[in-house]
Order: C-alpha cells, then structure tokens, then sequence
C-alpha cells in the first residue's frame, strides 16, 4: 500500500514540499526507506532530559517500522568521545552518534563521518540547510560544500543572576544588567559579602573545574578583545596583547574587584552551577538553566522564580556575545549505504516533533531556527528571550584538531594565574608553547 | 602459657577506637549523605545526624538505573576473578617460593613487570584479542584478562616463602607426592595468605572500570562502576541517591572481608607437627 | 632435577597466560612507542620522535617529577601507616578486630565516592579545615594551592591504601608462631627490641611485597588525582599515568602515551630491581 506520505517522499517535489514546512506536522513520517530487516547501532551522552527524550523518539520510529532496530546505548559524557575512539580503532564504532560540536574536527580531518544528503534531512539544497540553522552549528559541521552533522541541542552561555540577592543590595535586575566586562565587576563587587577571608558570597563566579568550561568562557572574551586562537600559519595566539588583555579582564573580577574566591567552590562536573543554586555566588556563566535543573538543590528557588537571564556582558555595550556550542547527530563513514540511509531517515524522524522536544528539554535551545520558537510552549518559558539571544549571537569554538589540547594548556593557565598568583604574559606564553608543541605533534602524524 | 602477640601494647582501646572513627571520618560523611535529602547535599556545615531521614534514597537510586543488574554482574565476574586468581596464583607463587630452577629470578620480575605498563596502553591490543574471540559484551570477555594477576603471584610467594622447607623436604623423603605435600602441608599453613588473596582478588576487580568500559556496551553485562559513574554524571539524580549507591557498592566487598577475617586470626602456625 | 622439573610446571600455567593476555600487549605498547598513532588511522612509524618531544616538553618534566615524588612518598607512608595500623589491631584488646575490619572499609569505598568525598572534606571551609583551626592552622586551600595539592593527594591515597597493607601485615603477624614470642619473653626481650629482632625478620617477605606493591600502585594509580584535582592546580598534580591516559584517549595521541608509559616502565622496573635486591639477598638459596 502506498500511503500518501511515502509518494510525496518519492517524488523530488514532496521532499522540497516538506522541507519548506519547516517542521513536519505532529507524527508525520516519511515513509518507510527500506523492508529489509535491520539493526543498527546509536550511541549517545547521558543527560537527565535528552537521553530520555532520544531514547523515546527512537523507539517511536523502530515501532513504526518495525523491521528497524537499534541498539541504543549511552555512556558517561566524558566517556563518549573514548568509547567511540577504541571503537573505530578495533572496528566496532556504532553506525550512528552523537557528538559534541567541538570534536568535529577530529572526525573530519580523518574521515570518519559520512557527509549527509540534505535533501533526505528534508531540505532542498545546502543554502537551504545553511539558513535554517544557527551559524555556529553551521561553521562546525558544514565543510567544503557538505553537510557532516545534523544538530541536535545547540545552546548559548548566558548569564544567570539571582535577583533576589540583587534587590538585596538595592540593584534592579533590570535597570543594572550589567552590558560591559567593567559593569560586570562593579555590580558582583556590590553584590560580594565577605566574612574576614571567608566568602559568603561571591559577586560573580567562573567556572574552575572543568577545560571545557574554561574553553567557552574564555573564548567570547579573546575573540571580542580582537584577539585570536591561532594566527593564518597555524601558530597559537593567545599571547599576544589580546590574549592578555582578555586574561586581565577574566582575573579582574576577583583580582581588581575582590568578588570572587577561585579557590573556594562546590561545583562538580554534572552541576558545574552548584555554588549559584546554593546561592553562594549571586551570578554566574552557563548554558540555559530551567526550572528541572533548579529543583533538586534550591526547590525555594524554583518555586519563587527569582532568578533571570542575560546576554554576557562584553567590552563594549554593543559587542555582547557568548559561545554558542552543541550536539550533532553524525553517521559512522564505514556504515554500508543502506544504513546511513536509515539513519538519515531516523534523525529526521527525531527531529520532527520539536514541540515534543521542548517540553521534555526545555530550556536547552535547539539549533534549528524554524518551526519553534513561536510555539507557546516556548514563549512562555522564563528568560527565553535571553537564551535564544545567546545562541543566536554566539560564537563558535575554535575548531582544530587539537582542541583538548588547547583547553588543558588554557585551563592550566587559569589555574596558575588564578591559584598561584602567576604573571599573565607569562603564564600564557607558556600555554600557546604548549599549544603549538601539540600542533606540532599532529604535523607529523 | 598464654600467647601474647606483638603489638603496641600500650595502646588500649580507647585511642584505637578514636583513631579508627578519625579514620572513618569519610565512610561516615558518605554513609550519613546517603539519608539525607538532596538538597542538604555539600553543605560546608553538615549535619552528621540526618534531620529528617531519607531512607527512600535506596530504592529511589535502585529503580532509576538497573543496578540490581549492574551489581549482579559485579559479583559474577568478581567470583571467578577470585577463583581463578586462587588456583592460578597459588600454584606459581608456590613454585617461585620453593623451587629453584634457572631462570627463577628472572621469572619473577616477568612476572612483576605485568604490573608496570599501565592498562591504557595496552587497552587497544587486549581489546582486540578478546574481540577476535568474540567475547565483547560477554562475562568472559570481562574476567578472562583479570583471571591471573601478577600482585597475587608475588603474595602467595612471599606468605609461602615462611613455611619451612624442612616440613616439604621430610615429607618427600616419606616419599609424598608434589601435589599432595602442597595440598596436604602447605596450604593449611598458608590459610591467612588464601583469606587474603581471595579477598585482594575479589575487591581489585570489583572495582575495575577502564576495562569493563572498553568491552561492555550493553546494560546487561554491565558492571556497576560503570553505572555508578553514569549515575553520577546525570544531575537528575540527586547525588544523595549518588552515595546510596555507593554504600550499597561496599557491602559484597566487606561481607566477603568478614568471613575471610576469620582466617586472619593466630593460631596457623607450627601447631602440632612438632617430633 | 625432578624438583626443578615440578618448579617450572606450578609457574607455567601464570606464565602461559600472561604470555597470551599480557606480553603481547606489552610488547605492542614498546613498538606503538616508536610510532604515530592516533586510534582512527593505522600506525606512523616515526622512530625516537616521540621520546625526543618528550624531553623537550616541560609539561612531561613536570609530571616526571611529580611522579617520583608521589611514589617516593606515598610508598614509604603507606608502608609505615599499614604496619603501625597492623601492629595496633594485632593487640591484644578487646574490639581491635572490629576496628581492623571497620579500617578496611575505607578501602572498599567506591572510589568515586572517595573522590568526592574528600573534595568536599578538604575543601577551603571543609571539614579538614574546621578540625585543624583550633590548632591555629587558619585557612588552607588544599586542592587548590601548589604547594598543599601534592601533599593532599599523598594523604588521600595513604588513606585508601594503608587500610588494604595493613591486612597484609596482619595476616603475617598472625602466621607467626606463638613460641617465638615465648621464647623471647623468657629471655627477656620485649617492646621495640622483640619487634626488631623477632617480628621484622619474620615479616620481611611480607615487607618486601608491600613496598614493591605501593610503589607499583602509586606509579599506576591516576583516578584519584584526576578526580580530586585534575591534575591541578596549574599541573602541579599530574603524575604520569594521568599524563598517559590525556595524551591517549583525549589527545589521542596513542604513540606518545606508549612512549610515557614507557619511560614510566623504566622507572618502576629500576625501583623493583632496586626493592628486589635490597630484600632478597637474605633469602634461602
């Protein structure tokens, strides 16, 4: 029986027709790609919301066709990017994963990710797919004319303040929304409350624990100061005067405003927020925080709603940017063609219901542009103006292969100057050495 | 005459159960989390005595993942490991303690040198033997490297090292076979070295998580650090479920070194084969 | 020669096995030592590049010798921490058994537990903190100040493992004959001279294992300064098997880390030939 779905699909015009749309209409599948039975194998992160959620879709599709399946399976996020290494070494990699935006380079640059046929992900043509997606996601995942990776959740860093604690000391949260790097330090110094050495509270906090972390906050910074990763030949940049001026600026809140303890925090790698939910710093940098991450630590919180959201400041009032970075759903370039094929069809399918999708992830921003953001699911979440903002205007990660290269050495140049008291020039001298010796290394290989 | 063993004697009761709760400080801290509700997680203050007790943790922390799977499979593996690790290490340990052969020196340090690169490099090259076997995602592809370890090799050499040859060599002028003078004679002497090295095996590879990680990838062979580590990147589950876990991962371990204690006790010395 | 024949058959079965699960693995790791490889594609060889990068790398002298100091450390204190806690549950006094088996369980605490735990104790207003105050110690940033890291993690990992030795050494107590010490009380002997001349001797082989062991542990180990710290602040934690796992499975830079490892190989090889020869020379020959 051909149903009217798989005639429209079959034919060129359908798949354009259904690719204007935007996003399909509720449940609507694309017909069946192929009858032959078939397994397939899908890794993802684990995450409160969107493994869940993931996992949900997917089992949707293997039920409406049920000579598909999949083994799906989820790792540790950390665990993930390694899993999928020894799996391509020893050959047992899944067909289909989800990877994080800033590891595209390493895939690319070895091949190992097929480029995906735009047209089965329901859009006409390359320009097509470019528009409708936030451009960060575009620069990492589009290369020399294709498509390597359909995105899944792409977010933004915006600021969360408590506002609670801002009325306290007499700041209106929408009047003193600090729009500059020096607003920013002026406002945590007032918000600070110090007991002999101890903190009580932190004005302002930034994240210590992690080089992911440190990667994204900094990286708005080096790039609005004018600065650089590397230069055209290759060679890391962070030293120069951009880079100090970006590090001056990142160490100023606790060096030259005395609102921030680096030392003295609770955060851990799955709640990097920690401190600000336990309201022991009244602001801090991170993607969209909603009411289900809120709940769990500071249920007061989330019930009285006195937190809020903004762009991050920047160095001047009109260049306000964070990173914006995230997830893409990717297909094993060793897969045989009848399953990339499958996979195509089955990320489209994930993604056809974004309505679904918001109500079991929000206020984790997607990176698609259409067919969402007027929902009133939506519109009606706290601070979404905000969050979209983010993401809209963010920048991207620094793509290189050696990406975890350059955020140990960053990271460790933090800590030095944040810990130890170190020089700025002479603490970032030492981690673009560290960079280049990497780059170096890769060269050879 | 009543046998006195060497130890400080002077340390009465009072400061070794002072030393032993400074000790325990952390277990403690972990196991008083483990009631407690979410949000009274890492208070810097913390109340060691839970004000309201949360019980629920444990079942809670039990239904979000399939731990009672993921523990069951630890037990699995951790009991062969234990087993093989018995024989195996005994046997060699034996040899290495009271044969001399050429090569007996050198045969140790091969031995030892097993323990000196560490398993992230030669992750790949193993994974890819127990690959060609076929066992990814089985329970043999899990223990089957962990079966012998070189640490029990050179314990059950160093505890046999103690049983005095005179005892091996009238034993075979009597005209003993080699597998009955270490079966008959030497083992009961050894029984604390046995408590310890199936207690060692057990607990070392309870714990093991790169290797697990690197061959399993389905729940159903999982093991539970790797849920336990999955677990605790989700900051759905409060990390009080978290230390629930954690707790729960404790007891096999500590059940096991309870009956084995028992072995520990003097009293497995040269009793009775005096004359 | 019969005797040499059943010596060589109770050691075969380990050794077969390890030459299956172990050497070749081993040996791979050498050779991948020489090479340039990334998991993804097949392996470079690149000759000794890999061991002269490593020379020239500050990041790799730093862990270098992080690591010694951390072995050095952690083997002698977790050496005297398990045979004093041995010797103090060996008394005679009632509930000493319970409080070696209450001891052993910080050993089997899970260790991300551990972890945690005492990120949070060792934290700048963290329990840790709070006890040492009336002694007028102040504020100490633990984990975060380059020059308490490495102690930090030194106490932490005796912590953990003396607990695990300290049943080894009780079990060779235990193992000694009782008409040793009876022996010795009617000559008189007690106190520390009875622990020197009848314990320690009759405990050396236990002894031996027990430094070899913790150093060949300490050289391995890297969860717990990678959870704790990561290896911070500003590297002044990173040992090198932490150094072994980034450069492999984050960098993947797989050559490299068979060259680290490698270099570590060699350290702990000469440290156990050392160990070896110091204990062995009283054995039977």
């Amino acid at each position: 029986m051909t149903t009217r779905r798989d005639f429209l699909r079959r034919t060129s015009a359908g798949a354009a027709a259904l690719g204007v749309l935007g996003a399909p209409a509720l449940g609507a599948a694309q017909g069946a790609p192929t009858r032959v039975p078939m397994k397939l194998t899908y890794w993802t992160w684990e995450n409160p919301q969107q493994r869940p959620w993931q996992k949900k879709r997917i089992d949707q599709y293997t039920q409406l066709h049920p000579n598909i399946s999949v083994e799906f399976q989820y790792f540790a996020f950390s665990d993930l990017g390694k899993k999928v290494s020894v799996g391509y070494a020893t050959g047992t990699a899944p067909d289909g994963f989800t990877t994080g935006d800033w590891l595209m380079p390493t895939w690319l640059t070895r091949k190992l990710i097929a480029p995906l046929d735009v047209q089965q992900l329901g859009y006409g043509s390359l320009d097509a797919f470019r528009n409708d997606h936030a451009p960060a996601f575009v620069a990492g995942a589009v290369h020399e004319g294709k498509a390597y990776g359909y995105p899944l959740w792409f977010y933004g860093v915006p600021l969360h303040v408590n506002t609670k604690q801002f009325r306290e000391v007499g700041l209106d949260p929408v009047k003193d929304e600090p729009k500059t790097w020096e607003q920013l330090g002026e406002v945590a110094k007032r918000l600070t409350i110090k007991d002999g050495s101890k903190f009580t509270r932190q004005g302002f906090k930034w994240a210590m624990h992690a080089s992911q972390w440190t990667a994204f906050q900094f990286n708005p910074i080096l790039l609005q100061c004018g600065g650089q990763w590397f230069d055209k030949h290759g060679k890391c940049t962070i030293n120069n005067e951009a880079g100090v001026r970006a590090m001056t600026i990142r160490a100023s809140i606790a060096r030259k405003y005395g609102a921030e303890d680096p030392a003295d925090s609770l955060a851990t790698a799955p709640v990097p927020w920690m401190d600000w939910l336990k309201e022991r710093c009244a602001m801090f940098s991170s993607p969209p925080i909603g009411p289900l991450a809120v709940k769990p630590i500071n249920p007061q919180m989330e019930a009285e709603g006195y937190y809020k959201a903004y762009v991050m400041p920047g160095v001047t009032e009109d260049k306000r940017y964070s990173t914006c970075y995230g997830f893409n759903c990717v297909v094993n370039a060793n897969a045989s063609k009848e399953k990339q094929e499958v996979l195509h069809h089955m990320y489209r399918f994930m993604m056809s219901d974004l309505r679904d999708c918001w109500i079991a992830t929000a206020p984790l921003t997607l990176a698609r542009k259409s067919g969402w953001t007027e929902l009133p699911e939506v519109k009606s979440t706290p601070n979404i103006e905000a969050f979209l903002r983010a993401k809209d205007t963010g920048v991207f990660l620094p793509r290189t292969p050696v990406w975890s290269e350059l955020a140990d050495a960053l990271h460790r140049a933090v800590q030095k100057v944040m810990l130890s008291s170190g020089d700025i020039k002479q603490v970032l001298n030492e981690a673009a050495a560290e960079v280049d010796r990497a780059t170096a290394e890769l060269k050879k290989g | 005459m009543k046998r006195r063993l060497p130890g400080l004697r002077w340390l009465g009761l009072p400061p070794l159960a002072g030393l032993t709760l400074l000790v325990l400080l952390p277990v403690l801290w972990m196991l008083s989390t483990s009631f407690q509700a979410s949000e009274k997680m890492f208070q810097l203050a913390m109340d060691w005595i839970p004000r309201s007790w949360h019980p629920e943790n444990y079942p809670n922390a039990l239904h979000r993942a399939p731990f009672p799977l993921f523990f069951f499979n630890s037990i699995v593996v951790s009991l062969v490991v234990m087993a093989g690790n018995v024989v195996f290490c005994t046997l060699a340990g034996y040899g290495l303690a009271k044969f001399r052969f050429p090569g007996d020196r050198f045969a140790l340090l091969a031995i030892l040198s097993t323990l000196m690169l560490p398993l992230e490099v030669t992750l790949v090259p193993t994974f890819l033997i127990v690959h060609s076997l076929g066992w990814l995602n089985t329970y043999q592809g899990i223990f089957a490297p962990l079966l012998v370890d070189a640490f029990g090799i050179f314990l059950m050499r160093q505890f046999v090292l103690g049983v005095p040859t005179d005892y091996l060599e009238a034993a075979r002028i009597d005209g003993a076979g080699e597998v009955r003078i270490l079966w008959r004679i030497v083992l009961p002497q050894c029984k604390p070295a046995l408590a310890v090295l199936a207690l060692f095996a057990y607990r070392d590879s309870w714990d093991q998580f790169l290797w697990p990680l690197a061959v399993v990838s389905r729940d159903e062979y999982r093991t539970y650090p790797l849920g336990l580590v999955r677990f605790a990147e989700d900051y759905g589950n409060p990390q009080t479920e978290q230390m629930a876990v954690a707790v729960m991962a404790t007891v096999p371990v500590f059940v096991l070194f309870l009956l084995l204690q028992r072995l520990l006790k003097r009293g497995f010395g040269l009793t009775g084969l005096k004359g | 020669m019969r005797l040499r024949l059943w010596g060589v058959a109770f050691v075969l079965p380990a050794l077969l096995f390890f030459a299956f699960f172990k050497y070749g693995p081993m040996g791979w790791a050498f050779w991948l030592s020489f090479t340039s490889y990334d998991m993804l594609s097949p392996p470079r060889f690149v000759g000794i590049d890999n061991f002269a990068s490593l020379a020239a790398d500050p990041v790799f002298v730093q862990s270098l010798q992080n690591t010694l100091g951390y072995i050095v450390a952690s083997t002698l204190l977790i050496t005297l921490a398990a045979l004093l806690l041995a010797l103090a549950v060996s008394t005679p006094v009632p509930g000493a058994r319970a409080c070696m088996s209450a001891i052993f369980l910080t050993n089997v605490m899970p260790i991300i537990a551990v972890c945690l735990v005492w990120r949070f104790l060792l934290h700048p207003h963290g329990l840790v903190n709070q006890l040492l105050a009336p002694f007028g110690a102040g504020r100490i940033d633990w984990l975060t100040s380059d020059t308490t890291a490495m102690p930090a993690i030194v106490m932490v990992t005796v912590w953990r493992f003396a607990p695990y030795f300290m049943v080894v050494f009780v079990a060779a107590l235990a193992a000694i004959p009782a008409e040793y010490y009876e022996a010795a009380a009617i000559d008189g002997a007690r106190g520390l001279r009875r622990f020197r001349s009848i314990t320690l001797p009759l405990i050396l082989p236990q002894l031996f294992f027990v430094v070899v062991v913790a150093a060949l542990l300490s050289a391995r180990l890297f969860l717990m300064p990678y959870i704790i710290t990561g290896g911070g602040p500003g590297g002044a934690t990173r040992v090198l098997s932490m150094l072994i796992y980034e450069t492999g499975f984050s960098y993947l830079k797989m050559g490299r880390a068979a060259a680290i490892s490698v270099v570590l190989f060699a350290i702990v090889l000469a440290l156990t030939l050392a160990q070896m020869k110091l204990f062995m020379r009283d054995e039977e020959a």
